[in-house]
């Protein structure tokens, strides 16, 4: 039989190093492939040769077979005239792959006149028409900046899937999605196959493969791990590598130990806040206990982030009052933040960084060092600067540097959701760990209910 | 994504990083080779930029004369040195006089921001409006032929550029998230400055000051070669094109030279900050 997708001992290759491979996996129509594997493990390498847009460095071997011909071997131009016909992709974090300068609707449009081909008034129906099937109607004339997330993956979505090509690549659909969107976006994947159409989606994420099911390769440092029908691989893993990524899925951690908390340390009271005149919430009331663990959920957008920003006293309240517990010095709120290198001074040694912090507090270099080792961070990384270091160790490098002033309160900003699933989990069970040890009261925002449920000793929901 | 392939990417560059590339090399050593000449001057040579002798005018090279004499029999080497002085403390003063407070005000009205923000902004923007050569030439007017209304006028017409610059990058970078986390671990305002600051805008500022030193020495020359700036008898470039253009039949070899020196000093200062740069 004809296969959607048969690639054979395919491999990438920068020079002569291997980067990726050898696999080998086929697709049927109306069939799913899931690649599953952590940030750097080849899983983009997969797609792009599929495609043909390896970068220049970078070299496939191997046969690529598309819709019973084979690919790897036609010039770019050929492989091109593909896209959009044969093969559609779904980019990472779509509203960066949109025109930011062209209303919704046009670049849906665009599609539907030049890429399938339609005359204008054909194409502008079926934009419509597409519009009110992926439930955006409202969102025509939004600029791509005015869209929200999900919005933005569906219209990318409209724009891709215009051509009606049968094959559709996903490359980390739901990066950066909160948990309504992801399930709406998972959801949408999930249809490709049900409608004839075949679908390969590459994710880190378990929750994601377990949704679109199909066959299953994992991937770990280019290596192929194993291989199979996802029921097989999800419900009885051969690997052990495939095991600690199923065991990594915030689904399957066991409950934290519940601490039993001190006094209170700080408390919000009828708090409502305000950003950029923009009204976010109301009423907001917290009594934080001395080594409590809350979660703080809520949609994208409500202003958690803002929150926080009151809660460390960054921002002033529109009204109501954040109080700390008498004798708390300036410092004793920290925050942890979404993004690593973000939190650190791109442009000198992390080393100089934690040492301004342990002099201005007058904390004694060897304790540093002994939190660093405790957080199972090497101290040669320190001579490094925050991008050359893996995110992982970065947010480890950033708990150890709030630890320095020695913190009662840490308020944690989506601390792990950059990170891949084994490296979040072990980040967070540190985090726990060092707030027991140390009895420092954490807030937690996630948008994973069930991190949320697992990790913390109470869960405040924000809603509109 | 591709990690991989950046790391790959990555590795491959480093290795050229650790050597300058060529053309800042050829810059630099030029720099160096006129800063040579300028601290040294006239005394390098021996030789007297004003002493005129009559008998031995618009001579080619000789022993005595290395670059020959001019159309007063004055020694073109020590008037050429005498110049570079002139032109390139002016360069020099003039980039730290303007790049100083420029610099300073622009983290200013990036760190108030509000009311400071807008009055600094619209008086940079008013100085913008006026164009610079108008502000030296007026400067020039209330004091001909004097150094210091050249210098001053330079200053003023130059430091908005490093205002603009250090206010919008600094803006940015002041927002960052890794600001913030700095200042909740209680650093002060100097650290904050010194560790996010200045590593970010620094190699910027270099830039700009090479680009405008380059044009303090090109506006010092055009000046004096359209007999606004300095005056004669003093040695400066453009006062010397001015002087030797009627003699270029006769010796085009004198004219050439303060030409040759001008583009020598602009290409070393450009070719010094250029080349490749790391995001």
């Amino acid at each position: 039989m004809t296969h959607s997708i048969e690639v054979d001992m395919l491999s990438v290759f920068a020079g002569p190093t291997r980067l990726m491979g050898p696999v080998s996996f086929s697709v049927a129509p109306g069939g799913t492939l899931v690649i599953m594997g952590e940030t750097g493990a080849g899983k983009s390498l997969i797609a792009q040769a599929i495609l043909g847009t390896l970068p220049g460095a970078l070299r496939a071997e191997g046969h690529i077979t598309i819709n019973g011909s084979r690919v790897d071997t036609l010039p770019v131009a050929e492989r091109a005239a593909m896209w959009g016909h044969e093969l559609a992709t779904l980019p990472q974090e779509p509203w960066r792959a949109l025109d930011p300068l062209m209303r919704a609707f046009r670049q849906v449009t665009e599609s539907y006149r030049f890429v399938a081909g339609h005359p204008p008034v054909q194409a502008r129906e079926d934009t419509a028409e597409a519009f009110q099937a992926l439930g955006l109607s409202g969102a025509e004339d939004r600029l791509p900046g005015a869209l929200s997330g999900g919005m933005a993956q569906r219209v990318a979505f409209a724009a891709a899937t215009a051509g009606k090509a049968p094959i559709l690549i996903a490359d980390e659909p739901t990066k950066g999605l909160d948990a309504a969107r992801h399930a709406k976006v998972v959801d949408l994947l999930a249809k490709v196959p049900a409608t004839g159409g075949t679908l390969l989606a590459i994710t880190h994420e378990v929750a994601v493969t377990r949704r679109l099911g199909g066959h299953v390769v994992v991937l770990r440092d280019g290596q192929l791990v194993e291989q199979g029908p996802a029921k097989t691989v999800l419900s009885a893993p051969a690997d052990s590598y495939t095991r600690a990524l199923l065991d990594a899925d915030p689904q399957c951690w066991p409950h934290s130990n519940p601490h039993s908390a001190g006094d209170v340390i700080l408390t919000a009271q009828d708090l409502a806040i305000a950003r950029d005149g923009k009204h976010l919430i109301d009423g907001f009331n917290l009594s934080l206990k001395q080594g409590e663990r809350v979660a703080l959920t809520g949609p994208s957008g409500i202003g958690k982030t803002t929150l926080l920003d009151a809660l460390a006293g960054l921002l002033p309240p529109a009204s109501g009052h954040v109080t700390r517990a008498q004798g708390l010095s300036r410092h004793a709120v920290q925050k942890l933040y979404q993004d690593p290198p973000a939190a650190f001074p791109t442009r000198i040694p992390l080393e100089k960084s934690l040492r301004d912090v342990a002099r201005l507090h007058k904390t004694d270099w060897g304790f540093v060092l002994r939190t660093l080792e405790h957080l199972g961070v090497r101290p040669s990384l320190l001579s490094r600067r925050p991008d050359e270091v893996s995110g992982g160790e970065l947010q480890r490098i950033s708990i150890a540097r709030a630890l320095t002033v020695r913190p009662s309160v840490l308020l944690a900003d989506e601390p792990t959701s950059r990170l891949d699933p084994i490296t979040q989990r072990d980040t967070l069970r540190l985090l726990e760990k060092v707030a027991a040890e140390e009895n420092i009261a954490v807030v937690l925002v996630t948008h994973d209910r069930h991190i949320a449920d697992k990790w913390a000793d109470r869960i405040l929901k924000l809603a509109k | 994504m591709s990690n991989q392939s950046e790391m790959m990417i990555d590795a491959g560059v480093s290795g050229a990083q650790s050597t300058l590339p060529v053309s800042r090399m050829t810059g630099l050593a030029l720099l160096a080779l006129l800063a040579v000449a300028a601290i040294g001057g006239p005394g390098l040579i021996g030789g007297d930029p004003a002493k005129q002798s009559l008998l031995h005018t618009l001579e080619g090279p000789s022993a005595a004369h290395p670059l020959g004499t001019d159309n007063l029999g004055r020694d073109m080497a020590a008037r050429l040195l005498s110049g570079a002085q002139l032109s390139l403390s002016l360069a020099f003063l003039s980039v730290i006089t303007a790049g100083l407070p420029g610099t300073l005000l622009g983290i200013a009205a990036a760190w108030f921001g509000g009311w400071a923000d807008r009055l600094l902004g619209a008086f940079a923007d008013a100085v913008l409006a006026l164009p610079g050569l108008l502000l030296v030439l007026m400067l020039a007017a209330i004091s001909p032929g004097s150094w210091w209304a050249l210098y001053a006028g330079i200053s003023l017409t130059l430091w908005v550029e490093y205002f603009r610059y250090t206010r919008q990058r600094a803006r940015i970078v002041l927002a960052e998230p890794s600001v913030e986390a700095s200042k909740l671990l209680g650093l002060g305002p100097w650290l904050l400055i010194r560790r996010h600051l200045i590593p970010e805008i620094g190699p910027g500022l270099l830039t700009i000051a090479a680009f405008g030193a380059a044009t303090a020495v090109t506006s010092v020359a055009a000046l004096g070669f359209v007999s606004v700036g300095i005056r004669p008898p003093t040695a400066e470039w453009g006062v010397m094109m001015t002087e030797l253009l009627p003699y270029w039949r006769e010796a085009p070899f004198l004219i050439l030279q303060p030409v040759a020196c001008l583009v020598l000093t602009v290409l070393a200062l450009h070719l010094s900050v250029g080349g490749p740069r790391r995001p």
